[in-house]
């Protein structure tokens, strides 16, 4: 018997068909292999010799809460292991090693212009690559092409300050010269931003350019100072069209959203200690179903929010995990990117 | 009843220090299929092994050591050292056997991989769930999918030679089974299998210099050698003979692919002037997905870019690229597209 079945069997006593949502019933009765059915159909038969009882009003009911798993994905590539790092190092070297030459001939004439400025810059050059070092096929010590512990070349900074180097050099270094000029002058490149921002030196939690290689989630403080994603209660109203109108509550307007598909990507169940009256029906617990977002530009801006927020946060996975309760974290974790 | 079962746990709990005791000793009476192989896997991992120390390893010199080697002219045969693997496959059973394809030292030995792409890691921590999600179907507990009947027909008849025969494919020319449908989980969200870029270049026959022209292209913008096709059948209406070679052909895989992709979206689509975008009647159905680039717009990427020069003007060609995906419907494979940057116009061919 598959777990599908066994769900229905758990489900069908304790709830009956009148308590599942009706789409849900609606595919139950009209398309399903016959099994489902009869699995409660037979439940029901069980059932039989209990003495109906006349229901005036369902008496329990839980609290139907949408949140919002606002998130900025990635803005960079993570760092390597330093086992990846070696071993991509190695296959580059490896494949200077291995490939075949440089068609020159069918790029260049023999004996033209262009053919004595090719040699020119290869004399110059030396090599393809210059980042991962130079490699000589020929001559007494050609063997000696293995990089040592160490070694310059396997450092990343030193490979980034070569590719800028030889981006630097424009290849008329070693020119015959025309007009007299010793020095050249060096058109200077832009160099890379930093993986490390500012944010992330003071460990701003409320910037958004902090920890770049890594999935942020937003996190806010509720009026009772728990730390949780955004949620409020659910009104005549759809899943996702609670959550578009829970983002520009919590945040206000001024950020660039978007809201992932209609499904919700996990939920969260609260049991209260004591049930609580809502209207005529006994609350005994909320349930929350989490919507996934993506934030793309803008900040959150909790000056005029309407859900009495008092604070929020901009965390990775596991920041998160230290901020939230644990059965809170425990429910949520699985839906978090591990990245 | 969890009473009585308290003892046991405890028990269990506390003796799982005296377990692996237990197990080192069971090797001696028990024999399964793998003993032997476990007993040859090392114990310790070469990590935990110290490195060398720091002095060792600034001292270590090999060309001097080499040079002292040497001093007294004593040369090591060359020829014991070095090493080739066999240029054809004799069998199974000769004694010079080819060394695996993993080796470098094997003429099929191809590098790689040499990054880990940008577009590799967006797709596995962004583009993957946020496809899952997009495309998640609900199902209510105790659905079981409904049993696809068989689709290829069957033989009718009484004939012996029936029995046994592989299934007939569906009635009707050019009719084809079309893909299953598998409820989406995060086994099977679609991801990029391969590339393929594709130029016709009829001009060849006359002149093989297009042919050579459009290879070289070819290559250098997708980093895999192109492979020529001949035509097939003599086409009045197109000028093609056939038996002469009009058409190449390069099929990226992995990070070629992968570096293909990101090249073509953040670099060159973007500098084309007026460029719709992908037609929306783009689609096999099959998960694949073609589009064109004229020569001026090929002529964009940074490849051809940088040494414009060195092809002729006129020899540079068109191509068409296929986008393979793992996809079964046209409308998961373009929602992928979309994700990695890919916009569609006009009408949806769905």
């Amino acid at each position: 018997m598959n777990a599908g079945r066994q769900t229905t069997r758990r489900l069908a006593p304790r709830t009956g068909p009148s308590s599942i949502c009706r789409s849900c019933r609606d595919t139950i009765s009209r398309t399903y292999a016959s099994a489902a059915a009869a699995a409660v159909r037979t439940e029901d038969q069980i059932a039989q010799h209990i003495p109906p009882v006349a229901q005036v009003s369902p008496s329990t009911s839980y609290a139907v809460n949408t949140g919002v798993v606002l998130s900025r994905p990635p803005q960079i590539t993570r760092d390597l292991h330093p086992f990846e790092a070696a071993f991509f190092l190695y296959q580059r070297r490896l494949n200077e090693r291995l490939a075949l030459p440089f068609t020159r001939y069918f790029y260049f004439k023999k004996r033209t212009p262009a053919d004595v400025e090719w040699k020119r810059k290869m004399r110059q050059r030396l090599t393809p690559a210059r980042d991962i070092g130079r490699y000589k096929g020929y001559g007494e010590e050609a063997w000696n092409d293995e990089l040592l512990v160490g070694a310059d070349e396997s450092n990343f900074e030193h490979q980034v300050g070569k590719l800028l180097e030889d981006a630097e050099q424009s290849g008329l270094e070693g020119a015959a010269d025309t007009t007299g000029a010793t020095k050249v002058d060096h058109e200077p490149v832009d160099k890379p931003m930093p993986r490390v921002t500012e944010a992330d030196r003071q460990h701003d939690t409320k910037s958004l350019n902090r920890a770049l290689q890594r999935t942020l989630y937003l996190l806010v403080k509720n009026k009772d100072g728990q730390w949780q994603f955004p949620q409020d209660r659910l009104k005549e109203e759809n899943l996702h069209g609670a959550a578009k109108r829970i983002i520009t509550h919590t945040g206000g307007v001024n950020m660039n959203t978007w809201l992932v598909g209609r499904v919700p990507i996990g939920h969260h169940q609260l049991d209260y200690p004591e049930p609580r009256p809502s209207g005529n029906l006994q609350e005994h617990g909320a349930k929350t179903f989490f919507m996934k977002a993506r934030i793309m530009a803008g900040q959150v801006n909790l000056k005029e929010n309407q859900l009495d927020l008092q604070d929020f946060k901009w965390l990775a996975k596991e920041e998160l995990k230290n901020e939230v309760e644990g059965s809170y974290w425990r429910s949520v974790k699985n839906m978090l990117a591990e990245r | 009843m969890a009473l009585r079962e308290l003892p046991h746990r405890t028990v269990t709990v506390l003796c799982r220090d005296a377990r692996p005791g237990l197990r080192a000793a069971q090797p001696l009476f028990r024999r399964n299929a793998s003993s032997e192989a476990v007993q040859e896997v090392e114990s310790t991992s070469s990590f935990e092994v110290p490195p060398p120390s720091s002095e060792l390893v600034k001292e270590y010199d090999p060309v001097a050591r080499s040079r002292l080697r040497r001093r007294g002219n004593k040369q090591l045969p060359p020829s014991r050292y070095q090493y080739r693997s066999p240029k054809y496959y004799f069998g199974p059973l000769h004694p010079h056997q080819p060394p695996p394809v993993a080796d470098p030292a094997s003429r099929l030995f191809q590098p790689g991989p040499f990054s880990l792409t940008r577009l590799e890691q967006t797709y596995q921590n962004k583009i993957a769930s946020d496809l899952l999600t997009l495309s998640y179907q609900h199902y209510p507990p105790g659905y079981r999918a409904a049993k696809t009947e068989q689709r290829l027909r069957q033989w009718t008849g009484d004939s012996p030679y029936y029995k046994n025969r592989p299934l007939r494919p569906p009635r009707g020319k050019g009719e084809v089974l079309r893909l299953l449908q598998e409820p989406r989980t995060f086994r099977n969200i679609p991801k990029i299998t391969n590339v393929t870029l594709h130029s016709m270049v009829p001009e060849a026959q006359e002149n093989s210099g297009n042919l050579h022209v459009a290879g070289m292209i070819l290559q250098a913008i997708s980093n895999v050698r192109a492979v020529p096709h001949r035509a097939k059948h003599n086409v009045v209406g197109w000028g093609l003979r056939k038996g002469r070679y009009v058409s190449l052909t390069s099929t990226m895989e992995r990070e070629d692919a992968q570096d293909f992709l990101a090249k073509l979206i953040d670099v060159v689509l973007p500098k084309i002037k007026e460029w719709p975008a992908v037609p929306g009647s783009s689609g096999d159905g099959h998960g694949n997905m073609s589009f064109g680039l004229t020569p001026d717009q090929v002529a964009l990427f940074p490849e051809i870019e940088i040494n414009y020069d060195s092809y002729p003007p006129k020899m540079i060609p068109g191509c068409h690229i296929t986008i393979q995906t793992d996809a079964t419907s046209n409308k998961d494979a373009r929602l992928l597209l979309q994700a990695i940057g890919l916009p569609f116009y006009g009408k949806l061919n769905d």
